[in-house]
């Protein structure tokens, strides 16, 4: 029966690889209970959940990461695979397992926070750990990914958290020792103007800080957040010159090129994850 | 041991043929150096340094049942442009995770001051993807008018080249022009005459092409950014709230939105020269 079911596992984690995640993970909704709040729970959304199957897959290509033109980066990080993946993988469980099956809901629907967390997800089916870098979920072999989720009634076995924290790296350790400071922090210092800052304790995280409100209006420069700016800009107006220099602007324009093109630029910053050690070797290609 | 030298061939007919399964008409390779005299900051090696080679896919046109709808709105709204910056998505991941080279899948979207990070058309031209027209696209010799992508790589790939005939003017269009002094795209969308194409046919060849592109602007992306920002700016100096309601929630605005975040079904709204064009047309003739 075990058996069965661990095979199971492995041919649903198998769909989502196929359907295009870079990497798939099991969590049991019950591990969630101790995180977050009721209303944020797997079971909140679809009741009678047992399992939360998570993909992750990779944003920028590797030679995105090496263009010397930084605003390329800014407009082609994604294709969404993760998504893909979850959906596909809800689609098989329905139609071939006949448990119920549903993408886990991520975008904000109300403030700023998910409905459900795929960082926390991502973590509870043990594809990464938290990182002084914006706290973005860091998997060991690739670093930065992109989660999403399927909720389902199936029961699988759930896959364990990582053992040993991802952050920070050892170059990081041993950067913090000589000059009080990590590659992420270093490149945006919340002391200075910054998102970022932390402690480090015998190569371990002691305390970490990160500024989202900073970071969200320098990641999300352009799109429904900067947008929004302006049309407040528009309605606060003086006069009809002053909002066609608005109206009319690169600006304007980039915003909502941004907006119509969600899929192609959600984030404009990517410097934390620029000089992450974790998962860069893999950006080196011929 | 030292690494043994691929036959970039198949290496490169491994490519197309995955290119071509997954939808695309047209895939042709070619020399990112042949681009080396457009604007700094526009050439391949200015995007990706490592630059060898760049893939350019072609497809995803209209269906032919769309060119024939007598509904001019199914054109206006059912661009399919997306599915090939998808494909050059999955294949520049493909060239990555599978051959260990980087590949870059060139944005659709414009950089700063509304410029393309690479000319597509260009890049379009070089490989062999096509030949520039009177109407304005480069045309594909056997599927006309196609959507194109560009992946940018560090693979060494054998190049294909430009074509070496022009797709236009087809002889139907030199026939044409002989007889009337015009083309069927020029005729449809006369410069003279408050459209965006015009030029001369000499000796079977376009000399002197004339194109508004400004005007051809303003009627392509109707619904599309140019819009939402003309209609703002009708409401922002109409005085009357009633009257500032109307543009807001009218159908004009509506579509602009519409065509905004649809952007990958719905940017452009013209297709009137590439309508009449001969060339690709017997693609879209079926039972």
């Amino acid at each position: 029966m075990t058996q069965a079911l661990e095979e199971t596992t492995d041919l649903i984690k198998e769909v989502g690889l196929r359907a295009g995640a870079t990497v798939v993970g099991v969590a049991a909704v019950d591990a969630f209970n101790e995180y977050v709040p009721e209303g944020h729970r797997p079971a909140d959304f679809l009741p009678g959940a047992k399992s939360v199957v998570v993909s992750g897959s990779l944003g920028p290509s590797n030679a995105a990461w090496q263009s010397p033109n930084r605003r390329l980066m800014e407009i082609t990080g994604y294709d969404f695979r993760e998504n893909v993946s979850a959906l596909v993988v809800a689609e098989h469980i329905e139609t071939n397992h006949g448990y119920q099956a549903m993408q886990a809901p991520a975008l904000p629907t109300s403030g700023q926070h998910p409905p459900m967390s795929m960082m926390l997800a991502a973590v509870l089916a043990g594809l990464g750990t938290r990182s002084i870098a914006a706290n973005i979920i860091l998997n060991p072999t690739y670093g930065l990914l992109y989660y999403a989720a399927t909720i389902t009634t199936m029961p699988l076995v759930p896959d364990h958290q990582l053992e040993d924290e991802v952050c920070p790296a050892r170059s990081c350790v041993k950067m913090y020792e000589q000059e009080g400071k990590t590659p992420c922090m270093a490149v945006c210092p919340a002391d200075e103007g910054g998102c970022i800052d932390a402690t480090l304790e015998d190569g371990a995280i002691t305390s970490s800080y990160f500024n989202r409100e900073r970071c969200s209006t320098r990641a999300m420069n352009f799109g429904i957040r900067g947008h929004i700016k302006q049309v407040e800009l528009l309605t606060n107006a003086d006069d009809i010159e002053e909002s066609k220099a608005v109206l009319y602007s690169d600006d304007f324009r980039r915003n909502l090129s941004a907006v119509g093109r969600y899929k192609e630029s959600v984030a404009q910053c990517f410097e934390c994850m620029r000089v992450c050690p974790v998962g860069r070797y893999r950006r080196n290609l011929k | 041991m030292s690494e043994v030298e691929p036959d970039w061939d198949e290496v490169k007919a491994d490519i197309i043929s995955r290119a071509l399964s997954r939808g695309a008409a047209v895939a042709r390779v070619g020399d990112p150096a042949a681009l080396t005299d457009a604007a700094p900051g526009q050439r391949p090696v200015d995007l990706l340094p490592q630059v060898k080679s760049m893939i350019v896919l072609g497809g995803s046109a209209p269906r032919a049942g769309e060119w024939n709808s007598p509904r001019a709105e199914v054109l206006e709204t059912v661009g399919t442009a997306d599915r090939m910056s998808a494909l050059g998505s999955t294949l520049a991941r493909q060239i990555e995770d599978g051959l260990g080279y980087y590949a870059l899948n060139v944005p659709t979207s414009t950089d700063e001051g509304d410029k393309p990070f690479l000319d597509f058309q260009a890049a379009a031209i070089v490989a062999g993807a096509g030949t520039p027209s009177l109407a304005g696209p480069v045309l594909h010799p056997e599927h006309g008018f196609l959507y194109l992508t560009v992946i940018l790589t560090s693979l060494p790939l054998p190049v294909d080249g430009p074509l070496e005939q022009p797709a236009c003017p087809a002889p139907e269009c030199v026939e044409m022009y002989d007889e009337k002094g015009r083309t069927p795209c020029t005729s449809v969308c006369d410069i003279d005459d408050g459209g965006c194409l015009g030029g001369e046919i000499q000796e079977g060849l376009v000399i002197g092409r004339r194109y508004d592109a400004n005007r051809c602007r303003e009627r392509v992306y109707h619904y599309w950014i140019p819009g939402y920002q003309a209609v703002m700016e009708r409401a922002l100096s109409e005085p009357d709230a009633e009257k500032r309601k109307m543009l807001l929630y009218g159908s004009y605005f509506t579509k602009t939105m519409w065509s905004i975040t649809y952007s990958n079904v719905s940017q452009g709204q013209c297709f009137e020269c590439v309508k009449v064009c001969p060339v690709g047309s017997a693609q879209r003739e079926l039972k």
